[in-house]
């Protein structure tokens, strides 16, 4: 394959022809393993240029070591975290907040939804998760000895978790995980669509709390203030479409391919099945070994970084899925041990930006499989089907058809 | 045993938390609270876990105290700790 043109100042010799969208085990297949498949990069140098690797074919730097990534995701001051990335389907580049704002104005809002989203308040939220995940589980075993994941449990429950916890009726659950899929997944074209309907979605539902305020997110966005003042709309619009676009894939995600690895696994599966205490390291492990997110950043300055020339402007992506796997911070990356210990993982970022919603996403994931295993018997993946993965940059899967028959 | 905290490089993980509940003490954003944490002789298995658990390297066990944890590891495993 011919690469696509690199900017003057990327020397030669650190062009590698890589990329999360279009390298070899990155397409949409059956029985993928799209992990694996980036973790070869570790056999290459530790940052290298990307001449294509972006939704829009842009070209990256791709920092490969855990290390690297935690220096630029903790420097804010010479990599920026604005760009656009959801306004840019509407040719706007308004940010998501408070993803896409660098500090200080970053803490500002940060510091207003930390609470909303902090691991007590998580807990509060324990017995809905659960009761949750009992009801749906039971319903499929009820009458079947196989399901598809990701349809019957995986979705249904982590979006209703999440509109709940949102404050939204899942009433359009459907619809919602729809406009997720073409955002995330989907072409240029159904991008733009969906982008469009949830700005419209917001905007009608930050119209309709500040009208009538209930005891929900949106309401508290629509009437706290920050420096003695209300929000602007475009500051409400910028927290609602992160914080509703942030939950409806990533969880249900997590979840389909730790099943999957279990139904793979049964020596995996009996242990946690067996000793059910093993489940909340596991799922640190499931986490670093199927993390599922490109982090992008935008340096400020030119700044040389071990040995990259990189220039003001220049991409930086620092794959969640590559750190995890690096040799030089986690021994024996590519064997997956649900009882590693010290297992600092990047799955939901190093840095200010860290996951808002990491500590529900946690005990969603604990919760779901705690519930799977306690009431489906030894499963494995129905013969005749495969689940499809993708690569990308935000890594899936699709078609998990389980059978306990 | 003492653990250092860099509250500067705390970004709310609650790795430590979750592991030590009893030593590391969070504020309502969920952040580590600011100051060092002395620990408790019974807690110093649990607290080690926990500070190194910080995927932000914000927490560093105090070396020297390292150094009396490694020698009291050493003695429980050699059956000298009773």
């Amino acid at each position: 394959m011919a690469l696509k043109p690199v900017p003057d100042h990327v020397p030669p010799e650190m062009v590698r022809d890589f990329s999360l969208f279009t390298s070899p085990g990155m397409q949409r297949m059956p029985n993928g393993d799209p992990h694996a498949a980036v973790a070869r990069v570790h056999g290459g140098p530790p940052i290298f240029y990307s001449p294509d690797n972006t939704r829009d074919s842009r070209g990256t730097w791709v920092i490969t070591r855990a290390k690297d990534q935690r220096r630029v995701l903790q420097d804010s001051e010479s990599f920026s975290s604005h760009r656009s990335i959801f306004a840019s389907a509407l040719g706007e580049n308004w940010p998501m907040i408070p993803l896409e704002l660098d500090p200080p104005a970053h803490g500002v809002f940060r510091s207003l939804l930390n609470p909303l989203f902090s691991p007590k308040r998580v807990m509060a939220l324990e017995p809905a998760i659960r009761q949750r995940a009992m009801a749906l589980i039971d319903r499929i075993c009820a009458s079947r000895t196989s399901c598809d994941v990701m349809s019957d449990f995986a979705f249904p429950f982590a979006v209703n978790i999440f509109l709940r916890f949102l404050g939204l009726s899942d009433e359009r659950l459907d619809t919602y995980v729809g406009w997720g899929k073409d955002l995330l997944h989907g072409d240029s074209v159904k991008r733009t669509a969906a982008a469009l309907a949830i700005v419209a979605f917001i905007d009608e539902l930050a119209a309709m709390r500040r009208k009538e305020p209930t005891d929900d997110v949106m309401t508290f966005v629509v009437e706290t203030e920050v420096d003695g003042r209300r929000l602007t709309d475009e500051e409400v619009r910028g927290i609602g479409v992160l914080v509703f676009v942030a939950g409806l894939d990533t969880v249900a995600t997590a979840i389909g391919f730790d099943l999957a690895h279990l139904a793979r696994n049964p020596n995996d599966q009996a242990l946690l099945r067996g000793e059910p205490d093993r489940i909340v390291p596991a799922v640190e492990e499931l986490l670093r070994a199927y993390s599922t997110v490109q982090i992008i950043r935008v340096a400020r300055k030119n700044i040389d970084f071990e040995g990259a020339p990189i220039r003001k402007g220049d991409y930086i992506s620092c794959a969640t899925m590559i750190a995890n796997r690096d040799p030089a911070e986690f021994e024996c990356p590519n064997t997956i041990d649900l009882a590693r210990e010290d297992n600092r993982h990047t799955a939901f970022a190093y840095g200010p930006h860290r996951c808002l919603g990491s500590h529900l996403a946690r005990r969603e994931i604990v919760i779901g499989l705690e519930e799977w295993l306690s009431r489906i018997p030894d499963f494995r993946i129905k013969e005749g089907t495969a689940p499809i993965t993708f690569g990308g940059h935000v890594f899936g899967i699709e078609n998990l058809i389980l059978d306990w028959s | 045993m003492r653990i250092i905290v860099h509250k500067d490089k705390c970004q709310g993980h609650a790795r430590c938390w979750a592991l030590a509940p009893d030593v590391f003490k969070l504020d309502d954003e969920g952040y580590i609270l600011p100051g060092d944490v002395e620990v408790a002789e019974r807690d110093e298995l649990l607290a080690s876990r926990g500070a190194r658990s910080c995927p932000e390297r914000a927490l560093e066990i105090d070396c020297t105290a390292d150094a009396l944890l490694a020698r009291l590891l050493f003695n429980q495993a050699c059956g000298g700790f009773k």
